[in-house]
């Protein structure tokens, strides 16, 4: 989008009365908050433990008519938990009260905090949020407030991070009919930190950023778990004259712009027809969004009993580290080495030595080796679906002495990892060719076409040159020569 | 900074060194106060931070919300609750997050209205203590609460206690109302009641499905039967151990086997046991206090036998089928010699011994062993397949109230505590 575009869109959604705030969810990348089991997300094993529970609203009746009708909707129910002993024990089937929290987890959410330049509170009080429909074992999800009043820059300038929240994943969901809900618990009890920001979002394209600098802030810590379904996030968002919508589900962050604009247009609608509705929406693929729940009222928490608080100590304080967040380490990068961003960060997520790469990698372009490090290794995933375990160093030095062509590079790293050969074995076969033995080659596949009664086109020569020497000469190099010899 | 004019659940605004915070004081502690913030989220924060304080609004904490009267229903039996501990039922104010323990049949017919339809529920608040604070004069003061009220037409009594004595509580009782005509179930949570996920609530109606739907006579626990809330097993009182340390099914029938088991959903009764007492009922509910419990464990002192001398009753926990240290079998094993002499000592003080195991599962046998014979010898008496604490109740029971029996009455069953044949158990409790 250009500048005067930005500018125009700024001004339309001010003029709506535009507002929208984001809730992040991102899994933490260490065992469970309250036990010592491992956080796998979705445990290969299959369930070994089965269980059926039924629970009951707790809360007092005065003024809470949101969840009592909630409580309605489900009270019939029963909820059934599967559970592999792999990843569960008996704190997530609810059998055994919390055991003291994850420090490492609560370490993470504190340098997460400070990243967002948020407040540290004074003493930590976990909370129970209560929760009826069985998507936590204990009927509540356990939650504590690490940090407030935190800001991210922007090009729409700060946007304020009112809250960093650690708290416990709720188990998965695996079928609901009229009788029963079943969960399944590997991911019950992950560790999870919420970033809640204030309703300061100025556009849907705005609300990408924030996500996009928020999600990058998260893996800057190298501490956070990565892939689909780890990080979550949720759009709250509302025109004048229409109550507050939450929209869960984005499937990817390309497509928040086009689905909040959607969920404007679909706002002005409603504000037309006068159906106006605070809800949970759910994001679809087609950027459109559809009615998921009544919005939940207030959160509903009390003190956690099983754990005491936590005081924030000096040393804890003193404790926590500062990494360099990734977008500074990338641009750094791409400056210096004239690569894309794109290269640039994969570097830096990959945790790639690349200065000491280039530096002793002096006869090749740093673009090249980047993609040698990043990119190969994926098109070999995908294509072959071969995983790259050999050290590319090495092969990279081949062709640093010229030893072997450019096009070799990826031969013979596919060859290598295929056959389980040795590199200098492999390599005879790619070693480059003299320059005047290519050339007489050439000139005698001309002579062999021209006698065929075939025009020899550069097509024709260069695909018979490299049925010769696929690999041991650099293509480039080829079609200067044969330009050369069919010119002369 | 003075906190002096603050009260709980005041609104207040504080201002520290880097901030504003608004929220309701939830708890004034030493150097923390309480705030829960207007999103829900309790925070502490540090009051040597704090430089003003100013009173938004004067509300008081929210008190416990009645419930709404109840109709009698006149074609139902009457069950009467007798609070003692572990409350079963309890309500969270949201607004505050105080956590109000309900008491009141009203309350308990709001938390589970199932209980309305299975029976009418009046009920007496005796006390509200950790189990683990239990004295014998608590047991004596629920017997007489019982005695009181038992021929007043209740079909059955539940009585709630926390759960970590819950056991010998129930055994106690067993043995202070002997052969009661009707029902007198234990219930405890093994889930605090302030959680959605508490187990007390299918407890607590599992034991009135089991007073409304059966014939039993007599005292007896009402636990869950497993992990998921679907059967509570009715445990003899007399044969029953808290075997975890916090799972629902924590408590597991000792040498015996369930009375009955009771399906939550229908209320169906199943009895696996139907030789129950039907004699005279009689209300003996006093106690001998000067009785103890001696674990014997390996390398033993003089000392912690000859503590007991004096002592009107000691249950002896040996290992296996009922040994202790007793005999010198080389150099350094002298030391069960003085034990040998000390023991003899605390029996000819007058002090009662009982032999019970370790092992939990089983029947002690002296005759077996020579050290054993010769505990025999010195007066010590075998418990048979009595668990500990229920030979414990016992012992002081029958030394308050049949002083000149004791040592006729403690091998003999009484009201289910022994049994006179050891049945084959599946022993492997937790699946």
């Amino acid at each position: 989008m250009t500048e005067k575009n930005l500018e125009e869109d700024s001004k339309y959604y001010n003029e709506l009365g535009f507002k929208a705030g984001l809730e992040i969810h991102q899994q933490l990348e260490t065992h469970k908050l309250f036990c010592k089991c491992p956080s796998l997300v979705n445990d290969p094993n299959k369930a070994d433990i089965k269980f059926e529970r039924r629970f009951r609203s707790v809360l007092s009746e005065k003024g809470e008519k949101d969840i009592v009708a909630e409580f309605e909707m489900q009270k019939n129910k029963v909820i059934r938990y599967e559970a592999c002993s792999s990843s569960s024990c008996l704190v997530e089937y609810d059998e055994e009260p919390p055991h003291s929290i994850n420090k490492y987890a609560l370490n993470i959410a504190l340098e997460i905090a400070t990243l967002f330049n948020a407040e540290i509170v004074d003493e930590i009080q976990i909370m129970r949020k209560a929760v009826v429909d069985g998507s936590v074992t204990s009927g509540f999800q356990r939650t504590m407030l690490i940090a407030k009043r935190g800001y991210i820059k922007t090009s729409l300038g700060n946007v304020h991070i009112d809250t960093v929240c650690l708290e416990e994943e709720a188990a998965k969901k695996l079928s609901e009919d009229s009788n029963y809900i079943t969960y399944r618990l590997d991911r019950l009890g992950v560790p999870l930190v919420e970033i809640a920001t204030a309703p300061e979002i100025k556009t849907p394209e705005h609300a990408k950023e924030c996500a996009s600098i928020i999600g990058m802030i998260l893996r800057s810590t190298n501490k956070v778990k990565r892939g689909i379904g780890t990080i979550r996030q949720d759009v709250n968002l509302s025109i004048r004259g229409h109550p507050r919508i939450e929209i869960k589900g984005f499937q990817e962050l390309k497509s928040m712009p086009k689905v909040i604009e959607n969920e404007v247009k679909r706002q002005i609608e409603d504000i037309k027809n006068k159906t106006l509705k605070a809800e949970v929406r759910k994001a679809n693929v087609d950027f459109t969004t559809t009615f998921q729940r009544p919005m939940p009222g207030a959160a509903r928490m009390y003190p956690e009993t099983d754990h005491v608080p936590i005081k924030i100590s000096e040393e804890m304080l003193e404790n926590i580290s500062r990494p360099e967040l990734i977008t500074e380490k990338t641009i750094s990068l791409e400056k210096k080495y004239k690569i894309s961003s794109v290269l640039a960060e994969e570097i830096i997520k990959n945790k790639i030595n690349f200065e000491d790469y280039v530096s002793k990698l002096e006869n090749i372009e740093p673009e090249f080796i980047a993609r040698v490090l990043v990119e190969y290794p994926k098109q070999i995933k995908t294509k072959y679906n071969l995983e790259i375990k050999y050290d590319i160093y090495s092969i990279l030095d081949l062709y640093n002495n010229r030893k072997i062509s450019k096009e070799a590079v990826l031969e013979i790293m596919v060859e290598l990892n295929a056959t389980g050969r040795r590199l200098d074995e492999i390599s005879k076969k790619y070693l480059s060719v003299d320059e005047e033995e290519v050339k007489k080659e050439i000139k005698k596949i001309i002579l062999d076409l021209e006698s065929e009664d075939k025009e020899p086109k550069m097509n024709e020569v260069m695909g018979r040159l490299m049925e010769k020497y696929r690999g041991k000469i650099d293509g480039k190099r080829a079609v200067e020569l044969i330009k050369i010899i069919l010119k002369s | 900074m003075d906190f002096k004019g603050l009260k709980q659940g005041y609104k207040i605004n504080v201002k520290t060194s880097i901030e504003v915070v608004e929220g309701i004081l939830i708890n004034d502690k030493k150097d923390i106060l309480v705030l829960k913030l207007n999103n829900g989220y309790n925070i502490g924060i540090e009051k040597s931070n704090i430089r003003d304080i100013r009173v938004v609004e004067k509300s008081e904490m929210v008190s416990n919300p009645n419930g709404k009267k109840i109709e009698l229903n006149k074609n139902l039996p009457k069950i009467l609750i007798l609070h003692t501990g572990g409350t079963i039922a309890s309500r969270v104010d949201y607004k505050t997050g105080a956590v109000h323990a309900s008491f009141e049949p009203e309350q308990l017919i709001e938390m589970f209205p199932e209980l309305h339809e299975i029976a009418n529920i009046d009920s007496v608040f005796i006390g509200n203590i950790w189990s683990d604070d239990l004295r014998f004069k608590h047991i004596t003061l629920i017997a007489k609460e019982i005695e009181k009220n038992i021929s007043k037409g209740y079909k059955g009594i539940i009585i709630s206690m926390g759960t970590d004595n819950l056991a010998v509580g129930a055994a106690a009782l067993s043995f202070a109302i002997e052969n009661s005509n009707i029902p007198i179930i234990f219930v405890g949570a093994q889930r605090s009641s302030d959680r959605g996920s508490s187990d007390a609530g299918v407890n607590l109606v599992c034991a009135a499905s089991f007073v409304c739907n059966s014939n039993y006579r007599g005292v007896a626990i009402c636990m869950h039967s497993k992990s998921s809330d679907i059967t509570c097993d009715i445990f003899s009182a007399t044969k029953t151990k808290k075997l975890h340390t916090s799972r629902r099914d924590a408590f597991q029938n000792i040498n015996t086997e369930s009375i009955a088991m009771v399906d939550y959903k229908t209320g169906k009764v199943s009895m696996k046991q139907e030789n129950y007492s039907s004699g005279e009922m009689k209300i003996l509910p006093e106690f001998e206090d000067k009785v103890a419990i001696l674990k014997i464990h390996i390398n033993m002192n003089l000392e912690q036998f000859k503590f007991y001398k004096g002592y009107k009753g000691l249950i002896i926990e040996g290992t296996g089928l009922g040994q202790i240290p007793f005999t010198k079998n080389d150099g350094v094993t002298e030391e069960h010699e003085k034990i040998r002499q000390a023991l003899k000592e605390v029996i000819e003080s007058g002090t009662v011994v009982v032999m019970t195991s370790n092992c939990i599962f089983g029947r002690v046998n002296m005759d077996v062993y020579k050290p054993a014979r010769e505990l025999q010898e010195l007066g010590v008496i075998p418990g048979e397949d009595m668990l500990t604490e229920t030979a414990f109740v016992k012992l002081a029971w029958l030394l308050k109230n049949h002083p000149n029996q004791v040592k006729e009455l403690i091998g003999k069953n009484i009201c289910g505590e022994i049994s006179s044949r050891t049945m084959y158990q599946n022993i492997s409790q937790f699946n």
